[in-house]
């Protein structure tokens, strides 16, 4: 994968001395592996609109491109890393993990409510989601059922009954968050997205989605 | 209307077609005949889909489609009737099961909205930014007219994209990296959402990339969607998915955009395309 980067890199800086615009007419797919032409098509055959708006202050479109170690090992294994590749990797999002200080206090569970419910967010061209309008929520509906009063997805498994089940010891609201900061702490490769790792909720907002799984006034443990 | 526009179905792909091919004439029956042969979850949800296909509004499209397609226009003055889409000048049946395809006249692997641009401009003299050729989302557009009646006319048969060629090779394995490629600020790869069966977003069933059955009607496009009052074509259902992705928009027409519908292509192979389809 990295030298593949190197190689591809390498042809590109070739055609650029040559003074030559880097199309697709200028260099043969079919001498290429098939990651080296999937990158190239990414990063050099423009299939991607990098100069579109982003949310973040100093990032690019192009930056949301880029692997970093994680997605490159869960790419190269199909999300099925070896023991030794999943190991290091629950050890780094273990690692990733900020708890807050002292015992974790369950924030409101009517904000996490609403929170576990909007999809708004992150979305770019061509409905750019302005989160200077309203703020972002953090998805868990879409791959989770969460109680009766809406239908949530089954991409993960249902979290209904999630706290009455489990209790609100400790150790288990301390697995909980550290699940929802970096899932793959507990399942390495894991699909759910990184929600306290990538900046995508604060530490409150964590808080607040835990009172909706765990809160025994919330309508998750209500059935 | 319809049956007149899609009669035209060769014996030999109703007969070496898969087990689930039906009467080819008409998108509800092929649709019909799929559901019948598996209990998918996914194809079963559809019985309302079905109700509504023989007043699908993709038919009002298709019939526009037909019109434009035969009409000498440009500044050249000449119908699309002389356009190769990989059969041979002006032969559409079949056609669009067999997209995207190497073209030696270009040396490119292209999809059906490229290969159109290509004949608006080089045989009808339309120049790039002329709205015929640069205009490519939404019913009104002529794009998903034209796209809509070339497509229909493999309806029934069974997808099978050409890979004789290196290139058709070369994009096809590119694309399926491009579909387990996890980046972007949730990590997410198109087999996030389809690489599991029986799976729902919400309330939306998702189509399974490795069951063709499914996947054939996951790709049948053009398709009228509901929601949306438009008919839509495969680069813009990809659009959208990378949109709920968080990725950057994906450029329509790019060599990464005709990598993904070749791989994507190449999951359905073997079963009959449905077009034009209906969707939510
Ligand atoms: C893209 C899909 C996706 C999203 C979005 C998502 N999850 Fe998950 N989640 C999963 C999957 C899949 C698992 C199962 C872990 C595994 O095996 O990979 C999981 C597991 C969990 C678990 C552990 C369940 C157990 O067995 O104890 C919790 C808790 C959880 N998710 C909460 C959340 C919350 C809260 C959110 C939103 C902040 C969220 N998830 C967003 C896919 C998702
Ligand atoms: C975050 C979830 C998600 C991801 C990731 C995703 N999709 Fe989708 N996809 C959906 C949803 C939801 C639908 C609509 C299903 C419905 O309502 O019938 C859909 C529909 C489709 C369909 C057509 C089926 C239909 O009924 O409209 C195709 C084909 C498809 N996706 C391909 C892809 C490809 C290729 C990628 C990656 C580039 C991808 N998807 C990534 C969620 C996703």
């Amino acid at each position: 994968m990295f030298d593949t980067k190197i190689r591809v890199a390498a042809a590109c800086a070739a055609l650029a001395l040559a003074g030559t615009y880097a199309t697709a007419a200028d260099v043969d797919y079919t001498k290429m592996t098939p990651q080296e032409l999937a990158e190239y098509l990414i990063f050099e055959a423009k299939g991607y609109k990098f100069d579109a708006q982003v949310q973040t202050e100093g990032a690019t479109a192009k930056d949301r491109l880029v692997q970093d170690e994680l997605q490159k090992v869960c790419t190269e294994t199909r999300n099925k890393p070896s023991p030794e590749q999943a190991a290091k990797i629950s050890a780094a999002a273990r690692e990733s993990i900020k708890y807050p200080e002292g015992d974790i206090k369950l924030g409101d569970w009517k904000k996490g409510r609403e929170l576990a419910w909007s999809g708004f967010g992150y979305r770019l061209d061509p409905n750019f989601d302005d989160h200077k309008k309203s703020a972002p929520g953090a998805n868990c509906y879409n791959c989770h059922e969460f109680a009766g009063d809406r239908q949530g997805g089954t991409i993960g498994p249902s979290l209904r009954n999630y706290g009455k089940l489990r209790g609100t010891e400790q150790p288990v609201l301390k697995l909980a968050y550290g699940i929802i900061y970096n899932a793959h702490s507990m399942f390495p490769c894991t699909r759910m997205p990184r929600q306290g790792a990538k900046g995508l909720l604060t530490e409150a907002q964590i808080l607040d989605v835990m009172a909706y799984l765990f809160d025994p006034e919330s309508p998750v443990n209500k059935e | 209307m319809l049956r007149k526009l899609l009669v035209a179905v060769p014996l030999a792909a109703a007969m070496a077609g898969p087990a689930s091919a039906g009467p080819s004439d008409d998108p509800a029956a092929v649709l019909q005949a799929l559901i019948d042969s598996t209990s998918s979850y996914y194809l079963t949800q559809s019985e309302q889909n079905l109700m509504m296909m023989p007043d699908n509004p993709a038919l009002w499209s298709l019939e526009e489609g037909e019109a434009l397609f035969k009409t000498p226009r440009g500044p050249k003055n000449v119908s699309l009737e002389g356009c190769d889409f990989g059969k041979g000048p002006g032969v559409l049946e079949g056609a669009y099961v067999e997209l995207p395809r190497y073209f030696k006249d270009t040396g490119k692997v292209m999809d059906l909205g490229n290969r159109l641009i290509h004949c608006m401009k080089t045989l009808q003299g339309f120049p790039a930014d002329d709205p015929a050729v640069k205009e490519i989302h939404g019913s009104k557009s002529d794009h998903m007219k034209l796209q809509t009646y070339i497509a229909a006319q493999s309806n029934g048969m069974p997808w099978n994209p050409p890979m004789d060629h290196p290139l058709e090779k070369a994009m096809r394995d590119a694309g399926e990296v491009v579909f387990y490629r996890r980046s972007g600020p949730f990590d997410f790869n198109c087999a996030a959402c389809h690489g599991e069966p029986g799976k729902r977003v919400r309330a939306s069933v998702l189509p399974y990339a490795q069951d063709p059955k499914e996947w054939t009607k996951a790709i049948s496009w053009p398709a009228f969607r509901v929601g949306q009052d438009n008919t839509r074509s495969s680069q813009h259902r990809l659009r959208e998915c990378i949109w709920q992705m968080r990725y950057p928009p994906i450029v329509a027409g790019s060599d990464l955009s005709i990598a993904l519908l070749s791989y994507w292509t190449e999951l359905a192979r073997g079963q009959p395309a449905i077009i034009p389809d209906m969707k939510r």
